[in-house]
């Protein structure tokens, strides 16, 4: 026994290592919510990153960093106005004569500073650089002057690591501003698409697409792109929406992390809703 | 205990800064070179099949962390590359594939098979083209990591490594 285990070691040595380690490889990607592996992803992307952000720096060719941050939030903060009032617009002319909404948003936003990109066509990330130490969690939208970027997905005490709107495990709820029709957008590794639209709803090329207020991770309206292109799905009853988000992570080097938490009261409700069932 | 197998170890730490810092500077339509991938492919042919898998898969592993992607995503097709290119090593064949124009030859069948390992587990779906996913996302990306790896073969001192 122990002559032939050690004859497959001799001749087959390297396709042995070659299998544990892609044994070992696909436990850790069952494993990638797992509490500890995250806690583990934090502390290493969380040291890593206080050496990139030096080194970004060099890199990084706007010298008016301050003038810019407080231009660009003020920007952020027109945006997001804009966005409110334009609903707010739409909704009036819908709900005409009702009582008006009652505005409670008061929207916090937190500067910070990309310090890494990892770009790759289906697994965007950036690093940015604040953290849990500035009250920024997971979950909580990032985004720019022009629109939405991203959804951050973890949190070290002074860095946080977010998913970009080009990230194929990112997916949200958006609506069409006009219509007012709610959908599901991911990316498909290309680009970015509205799935499973069935043909009769009202989408048109030019529309403008926001995040919708019944997303249970971004419940306020933040501009997302355009739709460029409604293309037939292969199943032939449902249409694919595609859309230009309205910022590119390229190019980006300051964003906002805007502070909303989800409300654990409207959680608790849905889910005495859904327990009654 | 050779010093020369701690390199990689040293190396990873700028290679990753640049890949993660200037790289994206780089991007042609977001097809980015894989500076890791060219990195694991040298020192598979330089150390062997074995040490190439193991290799590919600290790499994946710890970039995995560092960069946000799914944890094992790229370990596992890092693994893979690092092994596949492990096959152009040996005492008479390392020099023939380490120093001249077929590194690059090896970087894009790696490049090709860590790339399309990649992909299944980000983009592959019921809707997807096959055949169009294997184009965008492992052939560019494969072209432009060949590109890249010229410059390996063209820089002088690398032989002072082994």
């Amino acid at each position: 026994m122990l002559k032939l285990l050690l004859y497959v070691w001799d001749n087959f040595r390297g396709y042995l290592v070659l299998i544990l380690l892609v044994i070992l490889s696909l436990t850790l990607l069952t494993q990638n919510n797992n509490p500890q592996v995250q806690k583990v992803r934090a502390v290493a992307f969380g040291s890593f990153a206080s050496v990139t952000s030096v080194f970004y720096n060099l890199f990084n060719f706007t010298t008016l960093q301050n003038e810019n941050e407080i231009l660009r939030k003020t920007n952020a903060e027109l945006m997001l106005q804009l966005s409110r009032l334009r609903e707010q617009g739409i909704l009036n002319a819908e709900l005409k004569g009702l009582l008006g909404m009652k505005d409670t948003i008061s929207l916090p936003l937190i500067p910070v500073t990309i310090v890494s990109k990892s770009l790759s066509l289906t697994q965007n990330t950036i690093t940015i650089d604040e953290g849990s130490s500035k009250g920024i969690k997971p979950g909580m939208p990032v985004l720019s002057h022009k629109g939405l970027v991203g959804i951050i997905q973890s949190t070290s005490n002074d860095f946080s690591i977010a998913r970009t709107l080009k990230n194929v495990d990112l997916k949200l709820t958006v609506k069409n501003e006009r219509s007012r029709i709610n959908g599901i957008m991911k990316w498909d590794g290309e680009k970015l698409i509205i799935i499973d639209v069935p043909k009769t709803y009202d989408f048109e090329i030019g529309d403008r697409i926001a995040t919708s207020e019944i997303s249970s991770i971004i419940p306020v309206p933040i501009p997302v792109g355009v739709v460029a292109k409604i293309e037939q799905a292969q199943t032939g009853i449902l249409n694919l929406i595609q859309v230009i988000p309205f910022e590119e992570v390229l190019s980006v080097e300051n964003v906002f992390v805007l502070q909303i938490v989800e409300s654990d009261e409207k959680n608790n409700l849905e889910l005495n809703f859904y327990n009654r069932q | 205990m050779k010093l020369r197998y701690f390199i990689p170890v040293i190396i990873f730490f700028p290679v990753v800064l640049i890949q993660l810092t200037i790289v994206p500077l780089v991007s042609v339509q977001e097809v980015v070179p894989d500076l890791l991938l060219i990195a694991v492919v040298y020192f598979a042919i330089s150390f062997g099949q074995i040490f190439g898998a193991f290799n590919g898969a600290a790499y994946g592993l710890v970039y995995d962390l560092i960069s946000g992607s799914l944890i094992g995503s790229n370990m596992l097709s890092k693994t893979v590359a690092g092994f596949v290119a492990g096959y152009f090593s040996g005492e008479t064949r390392r020099d023939q594939y380490l120093y001249t124009f077929s590194f690059c030859a090896v970087v894009f069948i790696s490049g090709l098979i860590d790339a399309t390992i990649f992909s299944f587990f980000s983009v592959i779906d019921f809707n997807t083209n096959i055949l169009l996913v294997l184009f965008n996302h492992a052939l560019l990306p494969s072209i432009y990591n060949t590109l890249i790896s010229i410059l390996v073969v063209l820089i002088p001192s690398k032989r002072t490594i082994e």
